[in-house]
């Protein structure tokens, strides 16, 4: 029941926030209004997912994201994936009048899988204390990114969009983590390093 | 110097190599992935039945191990005459797609075949669509040279002790008299004594297993600690427990003029 709970509440929060954009600007604070449209594809967190993104930090160098992201059955779902993303851009190479890289981009984020074979907490009454330890439900990753971002201003002569970046990322989560550093020299750095691409379009 | 290799960043995608898209640690399948590896392995040794000898190795709980299980490898790569491998259980530790793509990648290094049976961990999160998708279904069986191989699912835990697992009735069709079938062993990964086994079906299990035509011996993982033993009334069937992999040590199995040794083997 308390998992159940859990669920829903984590659904209409997405429901909530994805859809109080524009629209509804009266009844929604500022700071709540998202600044970042987001598109990912793969990166752990789905095939493809959506999200929304507000700049964190005075020099908008900090991102935090939420997705939603859904792996069809033919990819090797279904599965349903919240996330919400944290990344800090320490360095900026301006390329060109309208182009800059950020080279490496350290973040964290937590997914969160729906459906009944993922759970946060282990069933009481069938598995005693720390028979697993693990969560199947809710992951920890790290991940490393570089984004290129484009000056819509200049690049497109729109003012609707403020710019368009586009990224890689790798990640990589707690439990290949620990498989890792177990077998350090016997497991490829592919195996636990997984990449994503992603767009995100500044409003 | 610092500047040019932060431009050189975003070649990281050329050195780690392209393969890395993941869609979710919990996906069930990637675009390469190994399809059938027991059915595979079944048909491989079907078409080459050796001498009248059956030698094979009784392994398990490859979970997390990797290290180890490249060691293992090589080990048995050097002995002479093996039939097959049998890898009981807990291939995975979280129930991963990439765990069990990990251990096939080190244990298609065998030179002989390898069969994967069901274990608790490989049952976790999405891991039982993803050990169908690998390596096939979770109780099946085959025949060596009249020997009836049983593979089955007996992580009674992982469906809640709801009384299905093992499937009792699957199990005594199975061992049921047939042509062509001179003797039975018995594989799964959790043994009848264990507390993750449904302690209301232990009993007939037992029976079941014991009170075939010829059964040689039950063969199990999981407690992390060889053991053999005798359960039952007549005690004379041997239910071998085989060490985890981390533990660095197998059992070698022998089957000959229908009698079974065993030897438990370092390396």
């Amino acid at each position: 029941m308390k998992i159940f709970l859990i669920k829903n509440l984590l659904y209409s929060l997405l429901c909530v926030l994805l859809f109080t954009t524009n629209e509804a600007h009266a009844q929604v604070p500022e700071f709540l209004i998202p600044k970042d449209i987001v598109i990912q594809h793969a990166g752990s967190i789905g095939f493809m997912s959506l999200g929304i993104g507000y700049p964190v930090f005075k020099n908008k160098r900090g991102s935090l994201d939420f997705n939603y992201g859904y792996v069809p059955e033919g990819r090797g779902g279904t599965l349903r994936i919240l996330s919400g993303k944290f990344a800090y851009r320490p360095w900026k190479i301006k390329i060109s009048d309208g182009i800059k890289l950020y080279p490496a981009n350290p973040g964290v984020f937590f997914t969160y899988h729906f459906g009944e074979q993922f759970d946060f907490y282990w069933d009481k009454d069938t598995y005693e204390d720390g028979y697993y330890w693990w969560s199947t439900a809710l992951r920890p990753h790290i991940s490393i990114s570089t984004e290129v971002e484009l000056d819509a201003l200049k690049i497109f002569k729109t003012s609707k969009i403020k710019g368009i970046r586009l990224y890689s990322e790798f990640n990589t989560n707690e439990l290949y983590l620990v498989s890792y550093f177990k077998n350090v020299g016997a497991v490829p750095l592919r195996n636990i390093f997984k990449l994503g691409i992603g767009l995100r379009v500044s409003l | 110097m610092l500047k040019l290799i932060r431009a050189l960043f975003p070649l990281h995608i050329l050195f780690l190599g392209c393969g890395g898209l993941e869609y979710s640690p919990n996906q069930v399948f990637s675009g390469d992935s190994p399809r059938n590896i027991n059915r595979n392995s079944i048909n491989r040794l079907n078409e080459e039945q050796g001498d009248a000898r059956i030698r094979f190795i009784l392994t398990g709980d490859s979970q997390r191990a990797y290290k180890d299980s490249k060691d293992l490898i090589e080990a048995i790569n050097k002995l002479p005459e093996i039939d097959f491998v049998i890898l009981n259980g807990d291939i995975a530790d979280f129930g991963l797609y990439q765990e069990m793509e990990s251990v096939n990648q080190i244990f298609s290094k065998l030179s002989r075949p390898y069969i994967g049976v069901i274990g608790n961990h490989d049952l976790v999160a999405n891991g039982e669509r993803v050990y169908k998708h690998m390596f096939g279904e979770l109780n099946f069986s085959f025949v060596y040279q009249g020997v009836k191989f049983i593979c089955h699912n007996t992580n009674s835990r992982e469906s809640s002790f709801e009384g299905n697992v093992p499937d009792l009735a699957w199990l005594k069709q199975q061992f049921s008299p047939e042509t062509g079938v001179d003797a039975y062993i018995a594989i799964a990964h959790v043994p009848p004594d264990d507390a993750d086994f449904d302690e209301s079906l232990a009993t007939e299990y037992v029976n079941t297993i014991n009170n075939s035509s010829n059964t040689l011996a039950a063969l199990f993982a999981h407690t992390h600690n060889h053991r053999v033993f005798y359960p039952g009334f007549q005690k004379k069937t041997p239910y071998i427990i085989t060490d985890p992999i981390e533990k660095r040590k197998f059992v070698l199995i022998e089957i000959l003029d229908g009698k079974l040794k065993y030897e438990n083997i370092s390396y």
